[in-house]
């Protein structure tokens, strides 16, 4: 019995199924077709071998469907609202990539979407094999439109006018249009060549041309393939231009804080055993940071994902290039679930589903900034139902203070000493294990959900 | 051949043809004329009340 993606509906030519762990995808004739036609090309050989496209085999299938592919499972899915400045760019450098060698023998991709993009191993793969088809000789490419509004505007965004891309992608995954993006620039900005040409001309056109039927024109007046490879050239001469320097704000700075350095080696043996222990096959580190425990999870093993809502020190960390899945959020404003029906898109904790939670350097972040109860940071916890790394920060930590300098007592939630956290635990876990780190005023504890929690 | 499920924005093509390029830039001329021809044959039918479908200019 297959279950269908909920997130794969649009094309009518391809769409993903799930049978127990496999991933199927069905295709109709016309999807039959193009895979017939993509499966022969020197470009999707070399695609498949050096990691670039998911890996694609036809498989058979007894249902209604004219073939079925098969892929591997993608360890963790990510959207483009939650990730960093440089990854988009390379999701958006591999798109362009492929459509110019996939034109080369004759084939092209019909849309530009990083919704087609996941991360594998900290490496862009585009997975949307039903995306390619045969390309008709006179044809433009269909997908440019998309790539501007869902690829370069988010990037340009961030790059020229130093807003990020995330909330308009998590509010609008279709992207800005050139219009608002025109808005958006300021009057320098616009002077740009790109700016010119991608977006205020493009912005021009549409806007005079809504609704017309132009693609017999074009063929007509000669437009070809090659016109569409010179197009995707500047593009990606533009897009690997477009720079954004993170390094400026944030927690970059992180591990040079004292306490950093003193408790990371404990921190790391404490983590080290509990993984041990415990053995999990996927672990989620909250708070990643620099991803120096979301690494130690990866060298156990266990599909990692690193969560953390600081772009800056994200982005260093896929730039180092780690295997951890990186998702930029705010645990206080996670991704919910959303699109269609609201299950196009799942939420970030339908997602990660682990068999054990890293909360370093964490949960006073929650209590004493974001002031959410120790009660509901607890209840947070253990609703994974897994076991939990966590530590303990105490209110007269050097850090707590300094969080608490601009706020009276009374402001804060009741239940912050240790001897409230530890009874707070009890209602949800057995602890297994604790370390008090440096001076006293921080404990980790490696935490068992309790049978009856 | 069938066009896909993406609403590509008229617009958006034509300029497709620019961004291409000098060559592109002709190509895009030529469209452009094409269409220009296409209105005015729209308007004569028009006017004799007599709208001939076939010189509106459809997707394939």
């Amino acid at each position: 019995m297959h279950r269908a993606d909920p997130g794969s509906f649009r094309d009518p030519a391809s769409h993903i199924v799930f049978d127990g762990d496999r991933v199927l995808r069905l295709l109709d004739e016309r999807g039959l077709a193009a895979w017939t036609a993509l499966s022969g090309t020197d470009f999707f050989s070399r695609g498949v071998a050096d990691g670039r496209l998911i890996d694609t085999r036809q498989v058979d299938h007894g249902g209604d469907a004219a073939a079925a592919l098969e892929h591997p499972r993608i360890p963790f899915v990510s959207y483009p609202y939650e990730w960093t400045f440089s990854m988009l760019k390379d999701a958006a450098l591999l798109q362009l990539d492929l459509l110019a060698e996939a034109l080369a023998e004759g084939i092209t991709i019909k849309d530009a979407t990083p919704f087609n993009i996941q991360f594998i191993e900290g490496r862009p793969v585009f997975i949307d094999i039903g995306s390619f088809e045969t390309y008709t000789a006179g044809e433009p490419w269909i997908g440019y439109r998309q790539f501007t509004r869902q690829f370069l505007f988010p990037l340009m965004l961030r790059s020229h006018v130093g807003v990020p891309f995330q909330p308009w992608l998590r509010g609008n995954p279709e992207g800005p249009t050139a219009g608002e993006m025109r808005q958006l620039l300021g009057p320098w900005q616009r002077l740009k060549p790109s700016a010119m040409l991608h977006v205020s001309l493009q912005a021009r056109m549409e806007e005079r041309m809504s609704g017309r039927a132009v693609r017999n024109e074009l063929r007509t007046a000669g437009f070809n393939a090659d016109l569409i490879l010179a197009n995707i050239r500047k593009l990606r001469r533009l897009v690997a231009d477009l720079d954004w320097d993170g390094s400026r704000a944030g927690w970059i700075e992180y591990e040079s804080c004292e306490h950093v350095g003193r408790d990371r080696e404990t921190k790391s043996e404490f983590l080290e055993q509990a993984l041990g222990e415990f053995r999990p096959a996927r672990v989620v580190d909250f708070g990643a940071n620099d991803g120096h425990f979301s690494e130690i999870a990866v060298a156990s093993g266990a599909t990692t994902v690193a969560v953390d809502g600081d772009e800056p020190v994200l982005d260093a960390l896929y730039r180092r290039g780690t295997e951890a899945s990186l998702v930029l959020s705010d645990l206080t404003n996670p991704s919910p679930s959303q699109g269609w029906a609201e299950v196009e898109r799942p939420g970030l904790s339908e997602r990660v589903r682990p068999d054990l939670v890293i909360a370093y350097g964490l949960i006073h972040h929650l209590i004493y900034t974001a002031s959410i109860p120790p009660t509901a940071v607890t209840g947070w916890l253990a609703s994974f139902r897994c076991p939990v790394v966590v530590e303990f920060v105490s209110p007269t930590d050097e850090m707590v203070t300094k969080l608490t300098a601009n706020k009276m007592d009374q402001e804060l939630h009741t239940g912050r000493t240790q001897g409230d956290f530890e009874t707070i635990l009890s209602d949800h876990f057995e602890i297994q294990a604790t370390r008090i780190l440096g001076e006293g005023s921080r404990t980790l504890y490696s935490l068992r959900p309790a049978l009856n929690g | 051949m069938l066009f896909g499920y993406l609403d590509a924005g008229s617009g958006s093509l034509i300029l497709q043809a620019i961004l291409g390029g000098a060559a592109g830039i002709l190509v895009a001329f030529k469209a452009w004329k094409a269409r220009m021809m296409g209105k005015r044959a729209i308007a004569g039918a028009d006017s004799e009340s007599n709208v001939d479908d076939s010189a509106i200019p459809t997707e394939s």
